[in-house]
């Protein structure tokens, strides 16, 4: 317990967890955002966005480690590609699945989960490789404490792109179909929306944000591992926290968790992230049942 | 239709079927199960005369069983509440019972070629798959019957664990008594950790469950750190009740019968299992059952019928963790050795696979699910020993573990994508297709 | 007189059960026709195969044709059929419930090409209906149900359609409400827009519409101009609880058609 008083009203250690908590929280907020994006619109509860993340961190030591491309273009094309495996995933899989249960398609992405997780060791081995470098890596002193930049550049990256995400999906023409689908899907199909079309397209960019969010991954963590995947689980609770339904609260919630696991971690020990994280989750769910900013279901017998 | 039915089955076949009490017709399965073992302890050869004797009985018994009393009224209502009310749910029961009971002898024997066959590992299988079809009709009852997404499943398999080291290991009580301790404390603890499915459902519910595991899991690491030390637990050779030692034929060696070996071991995992599966296939053709399925299908309507919602669910958390709660007390001590790290949440995950890879309905899911996950890596194992050309390439055995994960990953999808209900669907529709065409020429004839 | 919409001999089947059986309606260009039917007539069928949703019930044409302008529309999307100027306003109304009202309006614009036209269009809407502009950014799923049909009938308008096919417009609605909406109805229809109401309550349907057709068990039992078929002692029988006879004359008809 005096580790605990010694460590606590510290704030130069808290500053310190705060910030690279905020950091942890962005990437939470992208596979939150990957979950709440496809479950909103297309009903199905894609597990295997820890997979897609610990790809695009892979695909980033493919990049900048072994063939040192621009960390632009390297980021871009690495979007892109796993925005086209979206678009195989809804194709190849999810369209036939149309109209089974819940469970079975949750099954499914377990099953791309899977795949995703041999392949990678098939191609990269299965020892972990060292952190990506390819964002500065220098500190910055803020207060007393030195910060990292590369945890302020996640944060700033991925709130923007996820913030460029919200403006797409609130304001524009496209956007507008794939809420309505989401919406109502046979309503849509009666107004002339392809819900083909608008399914497709959230996948893309689910698949794609959570690419970005892997090479995000890739310079945050200490090293680049198959166990990276393991995020899909732990971002849970910042979905559920924000409301499953609301892309908006997807994003706080994620902030909100990583901040409380950094603390969480700091002072108690490692091994009370999760436990701390998904207690606080059961706390709301129990008050709130569908999250802090999720909408109610209306529901007709 | 009628007519013709009712001059088909004489009117003592009919009194027979109406007045042979369950317990009476249950009495070949009960005897099939148990002569094996007792035959085990009394003769010396497993192929000797006097089991084949034996095994001879126990198969007219079970012919008897199967096709006795056969043909009913089709139109009777009552017909549907029973468990095997037709002749070919009794021939498939009789078939499996006598699979069931080859599959020891089998593989204990001491086969000549080919020697290098691994015997003993595919009896291990057999034991896992049949332990793990408990766990899975469990599973299946709360998620499959009940509708609600629990994750917490692995977290019951780990305090059927605890509980039975506390009662078996700690205070060294028998192994029979660790069960329904583990019963009782998984009946206990998944009413309450039940609680959050009465205002959550679905997706919630399923993060809810998520939470419970992590926090189920920090509690395990903790009490076996604290009793166990950083080696884990080793659980104890259980040995078989001590009554059982006056009935003839079964001789306690040094005063107990341990359960050792395979070959015991499969007994007992495969009367438990069997106990446990009859108990949830009654559980759901219940009263109580079909309240399960009201509240599964639509919540609120299955208010308004008057189904007391909350406590169906939770009586369907008691009953499922309970039961969860044994199969991992079974697995522990079949297992021997836990650790810290023996339980994670993909645990769960494999246990979703194998009944939605099963089928959701019915409990043939859970075994057909078993058996796919158990057999296909063995079966991939072997084709990557024995197959001339695949044993020769050196990318198959260097990424072994890789491409039977991939190639799971693979199937899983396929199966789910072109069958939706699961292998036991698929072993519906070909039974189906199979009883269609040997009734297509009858049914000319009634008409 | 050219034809906005002809089916011909239409069957279609959901899997092994039939659900329409050699259905032959045609709607004349700028006419208003209507569609009578109690619960399982396969009204909702209709509707479903014309606005080319079908599949997602499952649903198969088994044979016949619904053309128009001589193309066949069996075989179109439904984004194409909106294109074509087939605009449907669903039975129960069907609205996205977390969108916004004009948001649920600008959806039924999905399937133009001239985005320029669209905010005319809108407010075109909402001169026909003066009660929504205020509640423009309310959320859809908290209108009364008044104000939902009426969201779902400006909603088709807005594809600009050239017929507009309503199913079951008086679900669950006032008499008065309904009343009003079908008054719109015959406004829509002056200004050549054909309609195609499909109806349950064939008092206010057979008022409004110039021809009506009778659909029992997925087959057309009746057919010809509202006035006459007004005073049909049958259709009074039948769908107006007129005659005292009312339950043998049904029984009689579904005889007849299961024959």
């Amino acid at each position: 317990m005096d580790i605990l008083a010694s460590t606590f009203f510290d704030w130069g250690v808290n500053l310190q967890l705060l910030v690279s908590g905020l950091a942890l929280g962005a990437i939470y907020a992208v596979v939150a955002l990957g979950f709440v994006l496809v479950e909103k619109s297309t009903a199905v509860l894609n597990l295997a966005v820890g997979e897609f993340l610990m790809l695009g961190s892979y695909f980033g030591v493919a990049f900048f480690m072994e063939r040192k491309t621009n960390i632009f273009i390297g980021t871009l094309v690495i979007t892109l590609v796993m925005a086209l495996f979206g678009l195989a995933i809804h194709y190849g899989i999810m369209r036939p699945m149309v109209g089974q249960g819940f469970f079975a398609i949750v099954l499914a992405t377990i099953g791309i989960a899977t795949v995703i997780r041999a392949v990678v060791q098939m191609w990269f081995g299965p020892l972990e490789k060292g952190n990506l470098t390819a964002l500065p890596t220098g500190t910055i002193e803020v207060a007393g404490t030195s910060i990292r930049w590369v945890d302020i550049i996640i944060l700033l990256v991925v709130l923007g792109s996820v913030g460029a995400f919200l403006v797409f999906y609130a304001r524009t023409r496209t956007g507008l179909h794939m809420r309505a689908v989401a919406s109502n899907i046979e309503a849509a199909a009666g107004v002339g929306i392809d819900p083909d079309r608008a399914y497709a397209i959230t996948w893309a960019m689910a698949i794609g944000i959570a690419g970005l969010g892997g090479v995000m991954l890739g310079h945050f963590t200490p090293s680049v591992n198959p166990a990276l995947a393991a995020i899909g689980l732990r971002a849970f609770p910042a979905a559920a926290i924000g409301g499953f339904t609301s892309v908006g609260g997807s994003i706080i919630g994620g902030l909100i968790v990583g901040v409380i696991e950094q603390l969480a971690g700091g002072h108690f020990g490692t091994k009370w992230r999760e436990p701390v994280a998904f207690g606080i989750l059961i706390l709301v769910l129990i008050f709130k049942p569908t999250g802090l900013f999720g909408q109610k279901d209306l529901e007709r017998v | 239709m009628t007519s013709v039915t009712e001059t088909a089955t004489p009117a003592s076949r009919q009194i027979l079927a109406k007045r042979t009490p369950t317990w009476m017709r249950a009495l070949p399965f009960l005897v099939a199960i148990a002569s094996p073992v007792i035959l085990d302890k009394i003769s010396w050869n497993p192929f000797g005369g006097w089991k084949l004797l034996v095994g001879f009985l126990v198969l007219v018994g079970i012919g008897w069983f199967a096709w006795s009393n056969a043909e009913h009224d089709p139109d009777d209502p009552r017909l549907s509440l029973k468990l095997w009310h037709r002749a070919d749910q009794r021939a498939l029961a009789a078939v499996t019972c006598f699979v069931l009971m080859a599959i020891p002898f089998i593989l204990s024997t001491d086969w000549e070629p080919p020697m290098d066959f691994p015997w003993n590992s595919w009896f291990r299988i057999v034991n896992y798959i049949i332990l793990f079809a408990l766990g899975a009709g469990a599973f299946n009852l709360l998620v499959g019957y009940t509708g609600q997404l629990s994750m917490a499943h692995a977290a019951f398999l780990m305090i059927g664990t605890m509980v039975g080291a506390q009662v078996g290991l700690i205070w060294e009580q028998s192994f029979w008594l660790c069960l329904p301790v583990a019963a009782l404390a998984g009946a206990v603890l998944g009413v309450f950790f039940g609680i959050p499915a009465l205002r959550l459902r679905g997706l919630y519910l399923m993060l809810a469950t998520i939470g419970v595991h992590f926090i189920i899991l920090l509690v395990w690491k903790e009490y076996i750190v604290h009793q166990f030390g950083f080696s884990g637990m080793r659980f104890t050779t259980p040995n078989l009740p001590s009554w059982l030692h006056w009935i003839p034929g079964i001789n306690p060696e040094d005063g107990e019968f341990l359960i050792n070996s395979q070959f015991r071991w499969f007994w007992v995992n495969l009367g438990i299992t069997t106990v446990g599966l009859l108990f949830i296939v009654n559980v759901v053709r219940s009263r109580e059952g079909r309240a399960f399925a009201a509240v599964r299908d639509r919540d609120i309507s299955a208010t308004l019928l008057g189904i007391n919602v909350p406590r169906s669910k939770l009586v369907s958390f008691a009953l499922s963790s309970a039961l969860v709660s044994v199969s991992g007390c079974m697995l522990s001590y079949y297992n021997r050795a836990r650790s810290e790290d023996s339980f994670h949440l993909e645990l769960v995950l494999d246990y979703g696979i194998i009944i939605v890879v099963g089928g959701f309905m019915g409990i043939q899911g859970a075994i057909f699910g078993s058996i796919f996950f158990f057999a296909l890596p063995m079966y991939f194992e072997w084709m990557r020993e024995e197959l001339p050309i695949i044993s020769d390439i050196d990318f198959f055995s260097r990424y072994a573990g890789e491409i039977d994960l991939a190639i799971r990953g693979i199937l899983v999808v396929v199966v789910l994508v072109w069958r939706p209900d699961g292998l036991a669907g698929l072993w519906q529709a070909m039974k189906k297709r199979a009883l269609l065409r040997m009734q297509a020429p009858r049914r000319g004839v009634v008409q | 007189m050219s034809s906005s919409l002809k089916i011909d001999g239409l069957s279609v089947s959901y899997g092994p059960i039939p659900a329409l059986r050699n259905v032959s309606i045609e709607v004349p260009e700028g006419g208003f026709v209507s569609v009578l039917g109690s619960n399982g007539a396969g009204k909702t069928t209709l509707v479903r195969t014309i606005t080319g949703v079908l599949y997602l019930q499952k649903g198969k044409v088994t044979s016949g044709s619904i053309t128009r302008d001589g193309q066949d529309m069996t075989k179109l999307k439904t984004r194409k059929i909106v294109t074509g100027g087939v605009a449907q306003v669903p039975e129960g109304r069907m609205l996205f419930p977390q969108l916004t009202v004009e948001e649920n309006l600008r959806c039924g614009a999905a399937s133009r090409r001239d985005l320029a036209g669209i905010n005319d269009t809108l407010s075109e809407v909402f001169d026909l209906f003066p009660q929504l502009p205020p509640l423009q950014n309310q959320l859809a799923g908290l209108l009364s149900g008044g104000e939902q049909q009426m969201v779902a009938v400006g909603r088709a308008l807005m594809a600009k359609p050239s017929l507009l096919v309503c199913d079951e417009l008086s679900l669950g609605l006032a008499p008065l409400i309904v009343r009003d909406l079908f008054l719109l109805l015959d406004r829509i229809n002056k200004e050549g827009v054909a309609v195609l109401a499909i109806e349950q309550n064939a008092r206010i349907a057979l008022q409004h519409s110039t021809y009506a057709y009778a659909l029992e068990v997925g087959e057309i039992v009746l057919e010809g101009p509202s006035d006459e078929l007004r005073e049909n002692q049958e259709v009074q029988d039948l769908y107006m609880g007129g005659g005292g006879d009312s339950r043998e004359a049904y029984a009689a008809i579904r005889r007849e058609v299961n024959r």
